[in-house]
């Protein structure tokens, strides 16, 4: 059987993460999510290199950590902290829904038609309020610990 | 089918990466308010701390399985990703074949250190 293509001139790419039409806010959430977790994995490499190249020697582990830990590199770590509780909260919700949990029981379609999307919003209300209460929780330790 | 556990190892390895990657950055990242509740975890990132961490089996089984889970979350999500933007098999099984050597040689190397400190 002959693989169907997508239509090229329908085709918008990466630019469709920022605006293909009527976008709601559980599809800025997906491409937040998509763009966080490319930030994770960039970082994810990067970390696993420091902690091993430089794990054999004391002196050479102290130096990296003296460069880490510049006010710079910190901010950049805090950010990943964000990234990690932001990407592994929307993952939870996104799995919850891919499941059916928390989408209500199937109706009729009648007008005004009610998408399960929609109904379950307070998920992501909720997602955006943890991931900021976390946020926060390690902001105040990043502060207070240096 | 085959795609079908691929996803599903993909959302469980998830869950489980939250899991194990929180306990993580908790012991590394709140380390004042862990020392305030009386947990002995100040200063992480010195060379005593990892060493000590190093030589802990718990330690190294979590950090060893943190890492298979998250080459494999993130190499599929990225394949993922990829395969969007690629409609060519020949380039498919490419991206596939290179995402997958590239994760197992990560996982050889990230395994490889702990394991040598902890016998050290």
């Amino acid at each position: 059987m002959k693989r169907m293509q997508p239509h090229k001139s329908n085709y918008l790419g990466i630019l469709g993460w920022i605006w293909g039409g009527n976008y709601r806010i559980e599809r800025y959430l997906y491409t937040l999510h998509r763009v966080t977790g490319l930030g994770i994995l960039l970082f994810s490499l990067i970390h696993l290199c420091v902690t091993t190249f430089f794990r054999m020697q004391q002196d050479s582990w102290e130096a990296a950590m003296t460069i880490l830990h510049n006010p710079w590199f910190k901010l950049g770590e805090y950010l990943v902290v964000i990234a990690f509780a932001y990407h592994s909260l929307n993952g939870l919700r996104l799995i919850l829904q891919e499941l059916g949990f928390g989408m209500g029981k199937p109706v009729p379609p009648i007008y005004p038609y009610r998408d399960s999307l929609r109904k379950s919003r307070r998920w992501s209300m909720a997602l955006i309020g943890t991931a900021a209460v976390i946020s926060l929780v390690f902001l105040y330790d990043f502060i207070v610990g240096g | 089918m085959k795609n079908t556990y691929l996803w599903l190892a993909q959302l469980v390895t998830g869950i489980l990466i939250a899991v194990t990657l929180g306990i993580h950055m908790v012991w590394m990242h709140l380390d004042t308010i862990l020392s305030a509740l009386g947990i002995d975890a100040t200063e992480p990132t010195s060379w005593a701390s990892m060493i000590q961490r190093s030589r802990d089996i718990g330690w190294v089984v979590l950090y060893i399985f943190l890492l298979a889970f998250g080459l494999y979350h993130a190499l599929y999500g990225l394949r993922n990703i990829i395969f969007e933007s690629i409609q060519s098999r020949r380039i498919r099984l490419v991206v596939t074949w290179s995402i997958l050597a590239f994760g197992i040689l990560a996982f050889a190397w990230g395994t490889y250190v702990p394991i040598i400190l902890l016998s050290k």
